[in-house]
């Protein structure tokens, strides 16, 4: 018998989307059997009072949640976000309901020893509730109290030797798309640029003194499957600069519709026979490439590396051999000042560990932007402010047309004053031996 | 004065209007350090139980132990 | 409860403290084809929605069978999905950036099998557990945020809307019929911790009322000179206010510039911001991150607001299938929802799909609007 009513949360359990009601539901009934016969260190009804304080909220349309200001463990500044509930009488298994970010291994591969591990932790010290996984890609276990916190982290940390995650003014958890492990396009290894990064920048990641969130994400070619040029302050997204490599006898098959474009995306018949012509040539961005009737061509100096026709026949097409990855920086989500989409810093950058290359930059934009940023400004708003000239000059990168979409159509140019022959100390004498005032 | 003295000191002084204050609020009091310098002082004091961080979730302040309002309000003291 | 100590001694937190030793290393949980395979994959296909195969430079392949996951998940749903995992794929699974979840296997018939599997598998209410789906030109499973589950500042739920629509677009999540992948997601305020700026389709909690004041409280609460810095537009100012008599500090809210972030109200309790009545949906339409043929590009706000209307959101759903039909009948193969709606005119995607223009649409915040005013004659009438 559940502890509360919940009849607009039950209108949840239809439909065939996996229900999350039915699995808190669950997750109640579990906790109410204790078949484990665990001493549960937080309410054994917090699924109940959990979907109790929901179900206020669907009749109310208003949230009972309150931010706590706790950050958790001795010594981190990040990695827990405190919440209170608004209704604490009525909901006491969730009046406290604190969040622990767990550091998720890049690629988010799992054994299950390892997922019951942390379910075995959270079942006797938690709500036995959790996100798989937070936005940023940390493993989020949902609702515990204070006295736990100390305690989930050291059995994490002893038992299962590993670490939080990040939160508020630090490095956030890095994220990697599954890069080399299974797809045929990661240009590089993004997983052990990931991975070493993170261990490299712990300090950065638990410690927070920056002006405020800071994200690396790693996307293994253009395709941008976790969204790194979109959501990371840091960008690293693979790409190549030689040929891409053509097997011909394979274009000829999927011409002819021995395999299916796309790698079989597509399986709406209206689409009809494929057509490389209308498919891949004429869809090239730059329309470097040509279809003989034989033969496949691409003019690598005008590719531009945008994936559309390797992805539309992988079989034939594969990425070149000269691999590395391209930086953006300042990307970021609308508050305040609008989205900012990452900008080209480094065309260039071959991934080879232990990345010093690329740490190198990393480590020039934080004196920055530690310096210059202010308090809940990132990165991306203090380019804007200070300008991407400024971002150059700290990273020591020379100016390049790669840098821009256009050039500036304002004249309105800051010069340096040691660019100018003479400096900007002129001589007033000799300038009024040949103008009257 | 110790460096570590100048942090508690500056914190003390402002406890009447505030608590918790960003990194950046630090590195004014230490004019001639780097963030890098200012931040090992401030990690020092929290090791020492002295300070503690408060975090929005997105952002991050560092204050005296035990000042502020929220954990009194909340019974977590 | 009798309190268990984990060995923590809170006398000493430094004593025996492991710290700052990371995620697990990537490769610990490779199953073994993939370990043995790394970086030698030469191709991949999708054999039907929801099954992938990739294929080695060693001629050996991997199956991959795709499920959606609810992104908000138990500890006995991670359990049974242990349990699929020890019983088809020597116990290793993985997670997708959007919260779907895989299995691998090596042999096709173990694939078959386990893939019933996953179909077979419902809760009682009657939702698939683990449904097979999300693959190529369909809709693969929504990125999300807390929503009234678990976040402060929400002017929606995030799980119950992300429920309810993907149960409206489910036939797509096991389809590939449309032009191009759409990829959904929902950010339940526009702080958008989960950055939906991007997304083909992209709704985002919104709300319309500046906080309220709780003068009584607010210097009891919360320190004042908190709540006026963590405003971003420099709305919030501290202020002496007379409260039954009495003169209390406490702030003023500029309500003309305030943007609804609720950030006052994770520093200060005091300042409410949540509103049954005001709060609500937009949505954006027409972002992408992928750099496939055009650029990647922010999605932009198409319908100004919907009202919460739990638990089942109708106006919601109703709209975002709309907008995905005229879409499927309209776009060109290999054409996103943005390129579509870019190549055809915006004034031709509000004829399309019939959605009203209203003034909220034009931007008019900060610099950037005036870039998205229409500088030319050339428009479709």
């Amino acid at each position: 018998m559940a502890k509360h009513a919940t009849p607009l949360l039950d209108q949840l359990e239809t439909g065939p989307w996996p229900s999350f009601v039915s699995d808190i539901k669950q997750e109640a009934a579990y906790r109410a059997k204790n078949p484990k016969g665990l001493d549960y260190q937080i309410p054994q009804d917090c699924p109940d009072d959990l979907l109790g304080v929901l179900e206020l909220s669907y009749v109310e349309k208003e949230t009972h949640w309150k931010h706590g200001g706790i950050v958790g463990v001795f010594g981190y500044g990040g990695g827990v976000i405190g919440r209170y509930s608004d209704q604490p009488e009525k909901f006491p298994g969730v009046a406290h309901f604190h969040t622990m970010r767990v550091a998720q291994p890049s690629g988010k591969y799992y054994h299950s020893k390892f997922l019951r591990d942390l379910c075995d932790i959270w079942d006797l010290r938690g709500s036995g509730l959790t996100n798989m996984h937070g936005s940023t890609g940390d493993i989020v276990l949902l609702g515990t109290q204070t006295p736990q916190l100390e305690e989930v982290f050291f059995e994490l940390t002893h038992k299962m030797n590993v670490d939080l995650g990040g939160s508020g003014s630090n490095l956030r958890t890095p994220e990697a798309c599954l890069g080399q492990s299974r797809c045929e396009y990661a240009c590089y290894n993004t997983q052990d640029m990931c991975y070493q990064l993170t261990m490299d920048y712990q300090d950065e990641l638990h410690r927070p003194a920056f002006p405020y969130k800071f994200k690396f994400k790693f996307d293994g070619c253009p395709n941008g499957c976790v969204c790194a040029m979109a959501r990371s302050d840091f960008a690293v997204i693979g790409t190549w600069k030689d040929d891409i490599k053509i097997d011909q006898e394979k274009v000829k098959a999927y011409v002819g519709g021995a395999i299916k474009p796309n790698a079989g995306a597509h399986t709406n018949p209206k689409w009809g026979k494929f057509d490389i012509e209308a498919e891949v040539v004429k869809l090239c961005p730059t329309h470097c490439m040509k279809w003989d009737g034989s033969k496949l061509s691409i003019k690598t100096s005008e590719c531009v590396r945008c994936m559309h026709c390797i992805n539309t026949m992988p079989q034939a097409l594969r990425i070149g051999d000269e691999r590395g990855a391209s930086i953006l920086v300042g990307a970021k989500a609308p508050v305040v000042d609008g989205a900012q989409m990452g900008s080209l810093l480094v065309p260039f950058v071959s991934c080879e560990a232990p990345y010093d290359d690329v740490k190198g930059v990393i480590e020039k934009i934080w004196d920055w932007w530690m310096e210059e940023g202010k308090n809940r400004e990132r990165v991306g708003e203090t380019m804007k402010r200070l300008s991407f000239q400024k971002l150059l000059e700290v990273t020591e990168i020379p100016a390049a047309a790669h840098h821009v979409k256009e050039p500036r159509s304002n004249p309105y140019i800051f010069f340096k004053e040691e660019e100018v022959p003479g400096g900007w100390t002129r001589d007033l004498e000799a300038y009024r031996k040949r103008h009257q005032r | 004065m110790a460096d570590k003295d100048v942090v508690v000191d500056f914190l003390k002084g402002k406890s009447s209007s505030k608590s918790k204050f960003y990194f950046k609020d630090f590195q004014e009091l230490f004019p001639d350090k780097g963030p890098r310098e200012v931040k090992k002082i401030l990690t020092q004091l929290v090791n020492e139980e002295v300070l503690e961080f408060w975090s929005s979730g997105s952002t991050t302040m560092y204050g005296l132990k035990g000042a502020g309002k929220q954990s009194h309000a909340e019974g977590e003291d | 409860m009798a309190f268990i100590s984990s060995g923590y001694n809170p006398e000493k937190p430094m004593e025996n403290r492991k710290t700052d030793i990371g995620p697990h290393k990537y490769d610990d949980y490779f199953p073994a084809v993939i370990k043995k395979n790394f970086g030698k994959w030469l191709y991949h296909e999708i054999l039907e929605p929801g099954v992938l195969m990739h294929v080695a430079e060693s001629g050996e392949k991997v199956y991959t069978v795709r499920v959606g996951g609810t992104r908000t998940m138990s500890i006995t749903h991670i359990r049974e999905l242990c349990d699929i995992a020890d019983k088809y794929c020597g116990g290793y699974l993985r997670w997708t950036t959007r919260n779907n979840i895989e299995f691998m296997v090596t042999d096709e018939a173990q694939m078959k099998a386990l893939r019933d599997d996953l179909n077979g598998r419902k809760f009682p209410g009657g939702s698939y557990k683990f449904p097979v789906g999300g693959t190529g030109a369909g809709i693969s499973n929504m990125v999300h945020t807390q929503g009234w589950v678990h976040c402060h500042t929400p002017a929606t739920d995030a799980s119950g809307p992300v429920k309810c629509v993907m149960d409206e677009v489910f036939n797509d999540f096991k389809d590939m019929r449309l032009p191009a992948p759409v990829r959904i997601a929902l950010a339940c305020c526009i702080n958008m911790c989960g950055a939906v700026h991007c997304s083909d389709i992209g709704l985002v909690g919104i709300h319309r009322k500046p906080p309220m004041i709780d003068h009584e409280w607010a210097d009891q609460l919360c320190e004042i000179p908190l709540a006026v810095a963590a405003c971003p537009t420099a709305a919030v100012r501290p202020t002496t206010v007379e409260y039954k008599g009495q003169k209390v500090k406490s702030v003023g809210i500029k309500e003309d510039r305030c943007m609804y972030c609720g950030n006052c109200y994770t520093m200060c309790p005091a300042l409410p911001i949540s509103d049954g009545e005001g709060d609500g949906i937009a949505i954006m339409v027409g972002g992408k991150v992928s750099n496939r043929i055009s650029k990647p590009k922010f999605s932009k706000v198409v319908v100004g607001y919907i009202p919460n209307e739990p638990p089942r959101w109708p106006t919601l759903t109703k709209l975002v299938k709309h907008i995905i039909e005229v879409y499927a009948a309209n776009a060109n193969k290999y054409e996103r929802l943005g390129d579509w709606a870019e190549r055809i005119g915006w004034e031709s995607f509000f004829k399309l799909t019939g959605l009203e223009f209203t003034h909220h649409l034009i931007d008019d915040f900060r610099d950037p609007a005036y870039y998205t005013w229409r500088q030319s004659t050339q428009f479709k009438f």
